[in-house]
């Protein structure tokens, strides 16, 4: 029978199964043994009877941990993980089978690297699903710095292909979801952590436009700023929900807005929107790709290659076996395959979604949705890339792109540690937290011995649910 | 008076969420606060009481957060969210009436059909 508090700890833990839950689960024990052995101690016993009176008060630690063991365990996510590798494979089959007929061009994409761009997607996806995300959370800093390091030597070290970065690209991928462990960090700190939450955008999006890669820092844009009013909608910074979703909203309009007037004036954004209404202007440049696209689009079959009667259709539509495969899988395949493809990665995503905000833990459901928006957005685009509404360049989460694939299968394995780690998570005390309230309460007493009755007013102002301050009079 | 264990059992998520009915606390002020509401005739052992409330904030039931306590020490505060006020009702309403009709029958004043 355990004698001390240590022991009696120890024997608690060594039920628990699930070791990371162990130290969060135990610290609140803890808490209450040195509470209940300072009561005794006023008591006036002597110290060790008092912790050996703590620890009998507190029932048979056996018992207690199994009990703590059958409500603090992992929930596995064995769906979600078998419904990712089985996209992840129908994508790669696709590509493989879909080019095949381009291998005398080299433009087909290798089954060899496919599979192996599968293995390491694979094993990114089951490693991201077992780590401990709430480790990202707690070294915000040092992740944030970490990302940004690794772009910067992406930038330097990577070979630049057809005037980018190649690698910086995958990197930049990831910058949604570290800025979402940024923002966590900035959390409660006031104006101040506001600030911060904005500023740490701009060495991200600043890696992402010297690659250059536009799309990645559109996908970063659209993701920090949807995360900070989501923040906003839980007081995040502890200033108030109006003013943060005042402040997030107006810096977001204000960076959109300027952006938007620089390409206005120099009639970039002029000429994207002519290209998307009328590409035949330009056939043989701006239009390119998307009259192509149109024409493959529109001699293609609900089921069943289409009637492609110009030159080698390899040959003449740009990036097809890449960026364009979804025009390709409805120009080989038809029209209800591409639907069926594209439900089944809008499925995937929505299922994501809605344990998202099932989430109460707010660390895991900001990291969560910063991958889910990251993704969502890029389905969006590619689709619209693919109809021939050329806007981005932009790959098909887990369909097309062997290390995009890889890339995307690890944040979605996050996402999955996220629901994982549920249990545990919140034990970190990262739930939501009650905001401020004052209460009045009158009470009467009477005193047994003069019979006189005693009234107390007591004003309680607590934050957060603590008691911050208490005043009381009687009269 | 020692009261039968299975008696109290069942009810024990409900007395521990009507004690966060009027302000969050940590596990060690709920049962203080049950012993003193029940005249010492409830002394639920911390041991029961933890499991328990990790069980009602896995339901949703309740949120816990990091507060201080007295001298700064920082405790688990427990907070009754909107559905465990639902449940807290249901739950009331459900004890009312078997105390009712425990009441009757112990009276001898129910007449069964």
């Amino acid at each position: 029978m355990a004698e001390t508090i240590r022991e009696y700890l120890d024997t608690v833990q060594e039920q628990i199964r699930w070791k990371r839950a162990r130290p969060v689960v135990v610290r609140e024990l803890e808490q209450h043994l040195a509470d209940q052995r300072d009561a005794f101690l006023e008591e006036g016993t002597t110290p060790e009877t008092a912790e050996r009176m703590a620890v009998e008060e507190m029932g048979d630690p056996v018992t207690v941990g199994t009990e703590l063991d059958r409500v603090h365990r992992p929930t596995p996510q064995w769906g979600l993980l078998a419904a990712v590798i089985a996209l992840a494979l129908l994508g790669g089959v696709l590509r493989v089978w879909l080019t095949a007929s381009a291998a005398e061009y080299y433009e087909n994409v290798d089954p060899f690297r496919t599979a192996v761009a599968l293995a390491l997607g694979t094993a990114c996806l089951v490693g991201a699903y077992l780590l401990d995300y709430t480790w990202l959370v707690r070294h915000a800093a040092g992740v944030y710095i970490g990302a940004l390091v690794l772009g910067a030597l992406s930038l330097w070290l990577a070979p630049n292909i057809n005037g980018a970065s190649y690698y910086t690209r995958y990197v930049v991928l990831l910058y949604p979801t570290v800025y979402a462990v940024w923002l966590y960090h900035c959390r409660g700190k006031g104006w101040k952590g506001f600030f911060l939450a904005i500023l740490g955008g701009v060495p991200l999006a600043a890696v992402g436009l010297l690659a250059p890669y536009s799309t990645g820092v559109l996908l970063l844009l659209l993701t920090g700023f949807v995360l900070l009013l989501t923040a906003a909608g839980t007081d995040w910074f502890g200033v108030g929900r109006g003013k943060t979703a005042a402040a997030a909203a107006g810096t977001a309009a204000a960076f959109i807005g300027s952006v938007a007037w620089m390409f206005w004036k120099h009639g970039l954004f002029q000429h994207r929107l002519l290209m998307l209404q009328h590409p035949e202007l330009e056939p043989m440049s701006g239009g390119y790709q998307a009259m192509t696209v149109r024409k493959a689009l529109s001699v293609s079959q609900w089921l069943g290659q289409g009637n492609w009667n110009e030159a080698t259709y390899e040959l003449t539509v740009p990036d097809w076996n890449h960026d364009f495969l979804l025009t390709t899988v409805v120009y080989k395949l038809g029209w209800l395959p591409f639907l069926l493809l594209v439900l089944a990665v809008a499925g995937l995503l929505l299922w994501l979604l809605r344990k998202c905000l099932r989430q109460r833990n707010q660390a895991g459901r900001l990291v969560a949705l910063s991958v889910i928006l990251t993704l969502g957005l890029q389905v969006v685009f590619s689709v619209l890339l693919n109809l021939g509404y050329v806007l981005f360049s932009v790959s098909v989460p887990l369909v097309s792109g062997n290390l995009h694939m890889a890339v995307t299968m690890g944040l979605i394995g996050l996402t999955l540690s996220v629901f994982r780690e549920d249990s545990v998570a919140r034990m970190y005390g990262t739930a939501h937290q009650p905001v401020s309230r004052i209460k009045l309460s009158f009470q009467k007493e009477e005193n047994v011995q003069n019979g006189s009755h005693v009234l107390g007013i007591s004003l309680i102002i607590s934050r957060n649910g603590t008691k911050a301050a208490e005043d009381s009079s009687l009269s | 008076m020692e009261i039968d264990k299975s008696l109290v059992s069942g009810s024990m998520a409900l007395l521990v969420m009507k004690l966060l009915e009027d302000g969050d606390k940590y596990g060690y002020q709920m049962i203080e606060e049950l012993k003193r509401r029940s005249d010492d005739t409830f002394h639920l052992k911390a041991g029961t009481l933890y499991p328990l409330l990790h069980g009602l904030e896995e339901k949703g039931l309740v949120t816990a957060y990091e507060g201080e306590a007295a001298a700064g020490k920082p405790r688990r505060y427990y907070h009754l969210t909107k559905a465990g006020s639902a449940a807290l009702r249901e739950k009331e309403e459900s004890w009312n009436t078997y105390a009712r009709a425990v009441g009757r029958v112990l009276k001898g004043g129910a007449c069964f059909g």
